[in-house]
């Protein structure tokens, strides 16, 4: 199934169309603030005028390089940065008629769960604005939520899109690595990153999937798309998680999904996943180190922030560096120096990829009895502003359901699940690589019986 | 010899290429600053690396020609440092897994002595961009910055200056040989590092030293000669070698400290993640041996081997390759190796040299040199005019034949016409004859001399002066059936 | 983790810690490190290292220059600059 475009088709060429859809995005953003740049004239000349998302509007996280727009990655050490050039996936989505009308907010470098670490703006949650909206893609999830756009890009390094989206309520995709190119995705953590998709919809999800993926020249990572032809799901595994693990109400949802399954017959079988109390440490082993050497780029000589008063190149380099980056973009730098300075990489850099090998593992042995694996997002719902709820440290820990896939490579779907004390919670399926077909069907499955809800203030009567 | 000493080469080669090693474009040098830059060599957010299948095919092809063992599954890592000539702060070089290891290279000696190095790597990498200080400021260009760098990495089995020279030289003429770099050390398309250390016979390596950015092989030689005798100096005051990078500064002929090991890099080299494995296929080894040359050093071997040329000569010849595959080129067209090789290192390279021209750009082609030998071979013009001709094809663009026939230099060789001028010509010196006549076989030259001079040295010189002895000596010797009336004469005349 | 450990790491990232931010900082990096540690406890013997994407063939580009030349943009970014060249401090 395929999404109707033509609810968008006249939104470019119908001036006051035009002019109702930036009343209502400016409205929402007065609360959520999910946009760090909203223009929504800037690049329209950049989309084809006709394609598959003719018209449709969508925000584009700020990580990822759209020429016109500035690409900030959250970060003072790229405020005011104007991108030269557009990155391959969005490239893809203007040749399909889609028109890119902001960028988004979001944690420094793709660094958090809440999008509170963002140097330049703070995002709130549509459902309640004193939570946040997720991290690190939480202005992408925000802006969906809210009916801003149908669609916004985001990335996800250990799960910045599938946990925004299911603390906002919409559908999150983390593609297999290298089927979208990551050309023009500022590098946080190479080999684990992908640009995901926001969005209210499994059919715009899988349209805009299939929009951007592909082989790209530029990306030299990227892999030929090689699906196994089995879309259909029999069996989905699930994971066992304890009391303890989940929240209450994440929990209670977690089973309310899993009843769901059960009503559409699929069959269920109960999984466990032995290597994912490993998975924490050994994502941000690997994600801090290359996160150290991605990161080093900022200098304050070619581009970007560059502190006056400098003496010598060294002094350049670092006082750019120490003025331009928030707290936790230098901690996980210092943290990836520290785990590949010689005589430590063993203990931990080494060791971090074989437990990579030990998670994929498991995967493969689930994937030999099941089609896909169920499994939770997060073990929260959106949490409030700040430390009260979550600390930063566990916020990390938190990542463990997430970071799993993209330690393995393998796609990952969150999908609204239920609303639970009037916030909305997600659960998420995996399934072996280039598998996203099955993911969709899935969810689609579900969504007729529970389609993503709107928060309040939702209104679709601009587009009238 | 008290110690023993190690040196140890690391050689970066530019590649020739289009385009840079992991973006599109332009390799090329001398070109308006910063004109030759895009996201990815300026390592701008989010661009990444592409790589160029062209420097792939040259860095096999050194591995090949060096005879290393290719890694089946290449791998390339950072190298982290920040430098503001390195846009990214970590080059992209390998480390683990390159593409070749355990090769060797053939030195050859002064003494013509054949001395196996061994090659401890062969890594492909990006070069960094090019900075200039002047007084308060440093400025940058990143034209460079990206282009294809491989580097070679020997293992410390140079023992001298000397040899390291040699060795630099004759690495040189290699890689020039198979046409990957243009080797010149001057604008550092070849550099080189040189590690050194020295120790008691039997006790292994010792600490060893670098001096970097050696830009001639001369340099090389020297500043090696200098730290081997400094670290002698050293050891045998009680003293420690420190580990530690220094300078050659040629200005004092000496080396000075540029930073120790203290504060030296800890790269924390890692697999780079934008780049897959690089798995090196049998189909790609196939067109890079189909790609080999044979090397200047097999090729010297050959000349004096099979075609008995001296070692000068040889080694002339094949100091350019191309110079070496023109002289083959006559060859194969039917020429004489030593006349070729004889005409080439001698008359060739003068006019060459005076003219600041290269063989394979200049009107020399093989063909025409074929025929100016045989013109030369079958007699009908002497050495002497071949020169003239020579010159004549280099200034004209001609070919010899129409040369000889445009200026009428072909040579007289009808013995009656040549028996006329010689008689001209003993006619009009009688005192030398009688000089010849008693003995005095030098005026012989003075008298064929007169003959070229008379004739513009058309005159078959063989024929010339087996006349002009004949004609005299015959007639001391009085026999009378073969005397020329005439001569006997005027000889007797006197 | 040890402060001096934390300022020689910190060097090599070209970060330039104050007294406060390194006290702070060495909390956290310590924190995390604690929780790296756990990884001691997996089983990972025999196991290859995942370092790689799911990549198997080899990429490369061809040896032809691009069309579109950015270099003018690319220089209109640069925070100093004298005519093309790019202008930092003096390398001493
Ligand atoms: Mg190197
Ligand atoms: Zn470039």
């Amino acid at each position: 199934m395929s999404i109707k475009s033509d609810r968008w088709q006249n939104l470019l060429s119908d001036d006051s169309l035009w002019k109702s859809y930036n009343e209502y995005v400016n409205k929402w953003e007065k609360s959520i603030g999910s946009f760090l740049q909203f223009d929504a004239d800037k690049t329209k000349g950049d989309s084809s005028s006709d394609g598959l998302l003719k018209g449709m509007p969508f925000g584009v996280k700020d990580n990822i390089a759209v020429k016109g727009f500035d690409m900030t990655c959250g970060s003072k050490i790229l405020e005011n940065f104007n991108c030269p050039y557009t990155s391959t996936a969005v490239q893809k989505l203007q040749g399909a008629g889609a028109v890119v009308v902001g960028k988004m907010n979001m944690d420094e470098f793709g660094m958090g769960s809440s999008t509170d670490n963002s140097a330049l703006g703070e995002t709130n949650n549509p459902w309640d604005k004193s939570r946040v909206a997720g991290g690190s893609s939480g202005g992408s999830a925000a802006s969906v939520a809210a009916g801003q756009v149908p669609f916004a890009l985001g990335s996800d390094t250990g799960g910045s899109v599938r946990q925004p989206a299911s603390f906002c309520g919409v559908y999150g995709l983390k593609p297999t690595y290298g089927t979208v190119s990551r050309y023009g995705l500022t590098a946080y953590a190479s080999s684990l990153e992908t640009i995901g998709i926001c969005a209210e919809s499994t059919a715009i999800t899988r349209d805009v999937f299939n929009t951007m993926k592909g082989i790209d020249n530029m990306d030299n990572t990227t892999v030929d798309y090689k699906p196994s032809g089995k879309d259909d799901t029999e069996i989905i595994a699930v994971l066992k998680v304890g009391e303890n693990d989940l929240s209450e109400d994440v929990l209670n949802s977690y089973r309310v999904s899993q009843q769901r399954l059960k009503d559409l017959g699929y069959k269920l079988i109960e999984v466990e996943l032995p290597t994912l109390k490993y998975v924490v440490p050994a994502y941000y082993v690997i994600a801090t180190a290359e996160a150290s050497a991605n990161l080093a780029r900022f200098n304050g000589i070619r581009y970007g922030l560059a502190q006056k008063g400098a003496e010598t190149p060294s002094d350049l380099m670092q006082m750019s560096r120490n003025s331009g980056f928030g707290d936790e973009v230098k901690l996980r730098i210092l943290l990836g120096t520290y785990v590949l300075r010689s005589g430590f990489q063993d203990q931990y850099y080494h060791r971090a990829q074989k437990i990579r090998t030990a998670i994929l593992n498991d995967f493969n042995r689930i994937f030999e009895e099941a089609d896909a694996l169920m499994l939770p997002v997060f073990p929260t719902a959106a949490f409030r502003h700040g430390s009260s709820d979550l600390t930063q440290l566990q916020q990390k820990a938190a990542d463990l359901y997430t970071c799993s896939a993209n330690l393995a490579g393998l796609p990952a779907l969150a999908v609204p699940s239920t609303i639970e004390k009037g916030l909305p919670v997600g659960v998420q399926f995996t399934a072996p690589a280039f598998e996203e077909e099955r993911l969709f069907r899935i969810s689609e499955k579900l969504e007729e019986i529970f389609p993503a809800q709107k928060p309040e203030g939702f209104s679709e009567e601009w587009k009238i | 010899m008290k110690y023993q000493s190690f040196v140890g080469l690391e050689i970066h080669i530019q590649l020739i290429s289009k385009t840079k090693v992991f973006c599109s474009c332009p390799n090329h040098f001398g070109d308006e600053p910063n004109s030759n830059v895009c996201p990815v060599c300026l390592g701008y957010p989010g661009a990444l690396p592409s790589l160029n299948e062209e420097a792939v095919f040259k860095a096999l092809k050194v591995c090949k020609a060096l005879d290393c063992y290719i890694n089946e599954k290449v791998i390339f890592d950072r190298k982290n440092y920040f430098y503001p000539d390195m846009p990214k702060n970590y080059q992209i070089t390998q480390f683990e897994s390159p593409f070749g290891v355990d090769g060797f290279f053939n030195l050859e000696l002064d003494d013509g002595s054949i001395k196996k190095i061994r090659i401890h790597d062969v890594h492909l990498e990006e070069d960094a961009g090019k900075m200039i200080h002047d007084g308060y400021q440093s400025r940058l260009d990143y034209n460079r910055a990206g282009t294809p760098l491989l580097e070679i990495v020997t293992e410390p089995d140079l023992v001298a200056g000397r040899d390291a020279e040699l060795f630099v030289q004759q690495f040189r003429q290699m890689v020039r040989y198979l046409d990957v770099t243009d080797g010149n050390m001057e604008e550092g398309s070849l550099r080189c590092d040189a590690n050194t250390s020295i120790n008691l016979p039997g006790k292994g390596l010792g600490t060893k030293t670098e001096v970097k950015n050696l830009n001639s092989s001369r340099f090389v030689n020297k500043a090696l000669t200098y730290e081997i005798k400094r670290h002698g100096k050293v050891i045998d005051k009680g003293g420690e070698i420190i580990q530690e990078t220094r300078l050659w500064d040629e200005k004092t002929s000496t080396s000075k400290s540029m930073r120790t090991k203290e504060d030296s890099h800890d790269y924390r080299y890692f697999p780079e993640p934008d780049l897959p494995p690089y798995r090196v296929t049998d189909v790609l080894m196939k067109e890079v041996e189909d790609s080999m040359v044979e090397l200047p050093n097999d090729r010297k071997k050959r000349y004096m081997d099979d075609l008995k040329l001296s070692f000068d000569q040889a080694a002339f010849i094949t100091g350019e390759r191309k110079t070496a595959d023109w002289f083959d080129s006559l060859l194969s067209i039917g020429s004489d190796a030593n006349q070729a090789a004889s005409w080439l290192s001698g008359d060739i390279q003068k006019i060459l040299n005076k003219e600041d021209v290269l063989l394979e750009n200049s009107p020399f082609i093989p063909k025409r040199i074929k025929e100016l030998f045989e013109l030369i071979n079958d007699k009908k013009i002497s050495n002497n005019i071949g020169k003239e001709v020579l010159q004549a094809i280099f200034k004209e663009d001609k070919d010899p034949s129409v040369i000889v026939k445009d200026k009428g230099l072909e040579q007289v060789s009808d013995s009656g016409a040549v028996e006329k001028i010689v008689e001209e010509v003993l006619a009009a010196h009688p005192a030398v004859v009688d000089a010849v006549r008693a003995g005095d076989d030098k005026q012989v030259g003075f008298l064929m001399g007169q003959l070229m001079k008379a004739t513009g040295g058309k005159v078959n010189p063989q024929m010339a002066r087996e006349i002009i002895v004949n004609k005299i000596k015959l007639d001391i010797s009085g026999d009378s059936q073969s005397r020329d009336p005439k001569i006997i004469e005027k000889g007797s005349e006197k | 983790m040890e402060k001096s450990e934390l300022l020689k790491t910190a060097a090599l990232a070209k970060l330039k810690l104050d007294e406060q931010e390194a006290d702070k900082l060495a909390v956290e990096v310590t924190a995390m490190l604690e929780n790296f540690s756990l990884m001691m406890e997996a089983d990972v013997e025999g196991l290859e290292p995942t370092t790689q994407t799911l990549q198997q063939e080899n990429r490369t580009r061809s040896d032809s220059p691009g069309s579109s030349n950015l270099s003018n943009d690319l220089l209109d970014r640069v925070p100093e600059r004298e005519d093309r060249f790019i202008v930092i401090p003096n390398v001493i």
